[in-house]
């Protein structure tokens, strides 16, 4: 049965009907007893007693009516949330443009704002996926997880024997671990395998796995044993995922025996899925003892030298241990193991330098991409909520254009009795039906947005996150949808319910005079207001796009002091051939002479770390008669060199000459110096012929001053930097100055991949064993290593030209309506002799009008986001005048043309359709 | 067919109910008049108890209610079966004749157990 009219609802109501329904009864059995011959008062005690308990018979009844209005009430509340639902689906169905453009704006900010979202939770906020964490401490600069240093005790990066101690003597841990990089492994898992496969690898101590709580899957874990005797444990142990790309999860892994760098090592265990290490980032497959590190790594001492400094450490609190007592007692302890382990000299060196001492939560484990990820994640994060911001309030803008256009609809509705609560209701539920096919919508956008951004951010960086979309992030989403709901429903809704019946009916009838022009922006303030937000906003994110550009184009076209577009970078391994000393010397002349014969080749020459590639050699000097006031003042960069590296790259030689190969193999060393190293060490003397002390020991003399240099970023400080030959025969390997690896700087004529080939042959037909690791231009590995850069200017161009369409879309809306307002008044002006270009003239000035209001507030805000970026900006000041300049005239040109479609229309009323129009 | 307390148990107070409206809409007096007359007054012992079920299955959708006058003109309240309460009855009525026939069986049994 369908109720047409709603009876009150009311407590009343249901206690008086009872009462009734009890007394009609009662009453006539009285009367029938009366009748049959009773007594009036023995007729009415005999009817009640025949009744029975009236007063709990009446509360049961009363009970029951109450849950079957409830029921009702509830029951009426869906179907009008039905009503309500299916009429906002025949609404937005009919309107299939707005709803696409309005479904379409959501999708965008909801998904952009999730996918971002998304990247931040994995790289910045995710904890370890160990057990408790929150008890781990991490020592060390937990952004070098691929760090060496050499040289000097190093607090931010870990020696082995410094750990050693640590762990031994701290109070704050149940347990210590240390973990340090692999470099590249050489692992051949079959004997007739004919490629070596290079798994990423980590050295960890034996506790590791203990420590961290994580179980394996199959076979075991190390133990602490494994840490007893150097070289004495060959085992290894591999991730879930390895296990099932290599090994095809095959029970049988454990216990097999592959080659790694040569040596047999026995796999031990699997671990589960879910477990990637402790590096937040990268997802790590194999997993080796330290104490392997100097078999599997001849060329460097690492397990006995206390200046290696290769390791980070996590500590697990002991119970009623906090963080705080950890910072307090570790730089302590550190300190003390550092200064008694050291040569007076350097000991002193160490104290004068002001150490600062790495101890922080190690919850979020290590990672490289967090620090480089964290300024862009969070720009994004502004970016793409000022983008969600632009696009709520050009929904906002739509709906309340439409809202008023639909204000005859709302009236009459009104009128003929529609509840003005059921009203907003109903314009409540439409924007949340367009809210949540937005969000349904967004999410799909979300998933791929946020891979797309991995793989546009992860250019030449390994980078694994977890980026499965989970219940946080669902929230997070619904979150947006709803306060987007709120945003722009609410504000039509109550906006259309206030709407005065009688003036709203009357705005239809024909009138002239209610088409003033003052009247008129009175009607729409919250659409303008919007529409110069908008233009605001869109300023702010051009501004920042044009300053990103144009920084970019700078650290792109600056000099980077060698001739970097016929450079070609070779990388080889020379540890896994084992080649030192004497070996390597010959190896590097022999692919020199085969390289240099090669037609097309300019120029060729060999370094340790080359150019964009490799890491950077540091270390302090002595030099006579030079003061230092600080100890980072004596702090030089240095790279090992072939004779004629200055010629063979490029490089400007200012004085005196390149390094020749006389220099090679013998003491007294020479160098070459950059102009930096010249100007700040010898300021106003010739730096040639002078002499540079390293180590108390190693005496170095200058013979050539050499150009500036970018060697591995194109932004920053150009370091004070060295150039050694390459080729000594007067140390041992992992001694100061003795290369580790190799590469080859080669100079072509022509394009530089023209040679890319001929090369590879010279390499094979020097050795065939030794491993070519990558050749590529220097031109690649410069754009790859500004690859952060150039993601973060593409990203701020597409959302500032996102921002800038939208508010010409919103521009454009509003204008329309406006106009078609204001059709009757146009049509009046037209008859009385207005011409065309008056009448867009008029047209233009009032957008205009808006435009100008988003700018006046637009570029106070720009300048204020721009002292953001100024970290991020080379050669560009703050108040950079071509790109405000540009943003400006961009977004003035948009509105015009916005603007220019309606006025055009206004132009062209006829002025009696548009009387007729009313 | 007495439950402890001497009363109707509540599921046949509520198919006497339902047969009381299978010929059409009556008001609650009428509905105990009904049942008194066709059972000699030994089912029904409180008419009270009769309101309650008539809430009950007003609630439940079996009966639909509305308020009319009756024969001398004073205002009732008068119920009569739904779609769903006429279902009820077939059903209910079917379920009780099996139910009372078994057990009609079981007590003039004669033989004291199975060959």
């Amino acid at each position: 049965m369908r109720r047409v009219f709603r009876i009150p609802f009311t407590r009343g109501h249901i206690d008086r009907e009872i009462d009734d329904e009890l007394a009609f009864h009662i009453e006539t059995r009285t009367r029938r007893l009366i009748a049959a011959g009773w007594s009036a008062d023995a007729a009415r005690s005999e009817a009640m007693r025949q009744f029975g308990d009236v007063a709990s018979v009446r509360a049961s009844c009363v009970e029951l009516d109450q849950e079957r209005e409830r029921a009702m009430h509830r029951a009426n509340l869906i179907a009008e949330l039905r009503q309500d639902v299916a009429f906002a689906v025949r609404t937005l169905r009919r309107n299939f443009a707005f709803t696409v453009l309005v479904v379409g704006a959501l999708a965008v900010g909801i998904g952009a704002n999730t996918a971002i979202f998304t990247l931040v939770d994995a790289v910045l906020v995710a904890k370890l996926p160990v057990s408790h964490p929150e008890a781990l401490v991490a020592i060390g600069n937990t952004s070098r997880v691929g760090g060496i240093s050499t040289g000097f005790p190093q607090t931010n990066l870990i020696s082995y024997p410094l750990y050693k101690d640590v762990r031994d003597r701290n109070q704050s841990f149940s347990g210590l671990l240390a973990s340090g990089r692999s470099d590249r492994l050489d692992v051949r898992v079959d004997d007739n395998d004919a490629e070596l496969e290079h798994p990423r690898g980590r050295f960890v101590s034996g506790n590791y796995f203990s420590l961290l709580g994580v179980s394996p899957l199959l076979g075991r874990t190390f133990d602490a044993r494994v840490d007893d005797v150097p070289g004495g444990s060959p085992v290894i142990t591999i991730s879930y995922a390895y296990w099932m790309r290599r090994f095809h999860g095959a029970p049988d892994v454990v216990g097999r025996q592959i080659l790694v760098n040569g040596i047999k090592m026995a796999i031990v265990g699997v671990t589960r899925p879910g477990f990637t290490g402790e590096i937040v980032g990268l997802s790590n497959d194999v997993w080796l003892p330290i104490a392997m590190v100097d078999v599997l790594k001849p060329n460097a001492r690492r397990l006995d030298d206390r200046l290696v400094n290769w390791l980070l450490l996590l500590g697990r609190l002991k119970p009623g241990a906090t963080l705080a007592r950890a910072e307090r007692e570790l730089p302590t302890l550190m300190q003390q193991s550092i200064v008694a382990n050291s040569t007076p000299t350097t000991g002193r060196a160490f104290l004068e330098g002001k150490p600062k001492y790495y101890v922080s939560s190690g919850t979020r484990g290590f990672s490289r991409i967090r620090e480089l990820f964290r300024a862009p994640l969070l720009t994004l994060m502004i970016g793409v909520g000022l983008l969600l911001c632009i696009i709520c309030a050009n929904v906002a803008n739509l709906l309340l254009a439409r809202s008023i256009a639909r204000g005859r609809e709302l009236s009459v509705r009104l009128a003929l009795g529609a509840g003005r609560g059921r009203l907003v209701r109903q314009l409540l539920t439409e924007s949340a039906v367009l809210a949540t096919i937005g969000a349904a919508c967004g999410l799909a956008v979300a998933w791929w947005a946020s891979r797309g951004l991995v793989v546009l951010a992860a250019a030449g960086i390994p980078f694994a996150v977890d980026l499965s979309l989970d219940m946080r992030i669902l929230a997070f989403t619904a979150a947006i949808s709803v306060g987007a709901v709120l945003i722009f429903g609410l504000a039509p809704a109550l906006r259309a319910s206030r709407l005065d019946l009688a003036s709203s009916i009357r705005a239809a009838a024909p009138s002239l005079m209610a088409s003033g022009q003052g009247r008129r922006s009175r009607r729409f303030p919250l659409g303008t207001a919007l529409i110069s937000a908008q233009v605001a906003l869109s300023i702010v994110l051009l501004v920042g796009a044009g300053m990103l550009v144009r920084s970019l184009r700078n650290v792109e076209s600056q000099d980077v002091g060698v001739d970097r577009d016929h450079l070609v970078i070779l990388e080889l391994d020379i540890n896994t051939p084992g080649y030192t000393r004497v070996r390597l010397g010959n190896l590097a002349h022999a692919l020199r002479d085969r390289i240099a014969a090669i037609p097309g080749v300019a120029a060729v020459t060999y370094s340790e770390n080359g150019l964009f590639s490799g890491t950077d050699n540091g270390t302090t000097i002595e030099i006579p008669g030079f003061v230092a006031h600080e100890v980072s003042d004596t702090l030089v960069g240095y790279d090992n060199v072939g004779p004629g590296f200055a010629h063979a790259v490029g490089a400007r030689i200012v004085d005196g000459r390149d390094i020749l190969a006389s220099d090679e193999g013998k003491a007294p060393r020479t160098a070459l110096v950059n102009e930096s190293f010249a100007r700040f060490f010898f300021a106003g003397q010739r730096a040639v012929g002078k002499f540079v002390h390293v180590n108390d020991s190693i005496a170095i003399q200058i013979a050539g001053v050499i150009g500036d240099v970018r060697d591995h970023d194109l932004s920053g400080q150009i370091e004070r930097r060295m150039y050694l030959p390459f080729v000594h025969t007067d140390t041992q390997p992992g001694q100061w100055g003795q290369p580790g690896t190799m590469r080859m700087e080669i100079r072509a004529a022509g394009a530089p991949t023209s040679i890319v080939q001929p090369v590879r042959r010279a390499v094979v037909a020097t050795d065939p064993l030794l491993p070519i690791s990558s050749i590529d231009p220097l031109v690649t590995l410069m754009s790859e290593s500004i690859s952060q850069q150039r993601l973060l200017a593409q990203l701020a161009t597409g959302y500032g030209v996102l921002a800038l369409m939208l508010a010409a879309i919103g521009l454009y809306g509003v204008m329309t309506y406006a106009i078609s307002r204001r059709t009757n008044e146009i049509g009046l002006r037209v008859a009385l002799g207005a011409d065309r270009g008056q009448i867009v003239a008029m047209v233009l000035r009032d957008a205009l009008r808006l435009v100008a209001a988003g700018v006046v507030i637009g570029v106070p805000l720009a300048l204020a986001a721009a002292r953001l970026l100024e970290a991020q900006l080379h050669g560009v000041s703050v108040g950079d005048p071509y790109s405000f300049g540009l943003a400006v005239i961009v977004l003035t040109a948009a509105a015009i043309a916005a603007a220019l479609v309606p006025a055009r229309r206004a132009a062209n009323v006829a002025p009696l359709v548009a009387l007729r129009a009313e | 067919m007495l439950d402890p307390e001497g009363g109707l148990l509540r599921g046949t107070l509520d198919l006497l109910v339902l047969k009381a409206l299978s010929w059409g809409p009556r008001h609650g007096y009428a509905v105990a008049e009904w049942i008194k007359a066709v059972t000699d007054g030994d089912l029904l012992v409180e008419e009270g108890p009769l309101y309650t079920a008539l809430h009950r299955l007003e609630k439940n959708k079996l009966l639909d209610a509305e308020w009319g006058y009756s024969d001398n003109n004073r205002r009732a309240k008068y119920y009569q079966l739904s779609r769903a309460g006429r279902q009820q009855l077939r059903a209910e009525v079917t379920a009780w004749q099996r139910y009372a026939s078994a057990v009609g069986k079981a007590l003039a049994a004669a033989t004291p157990a199975i060959a």
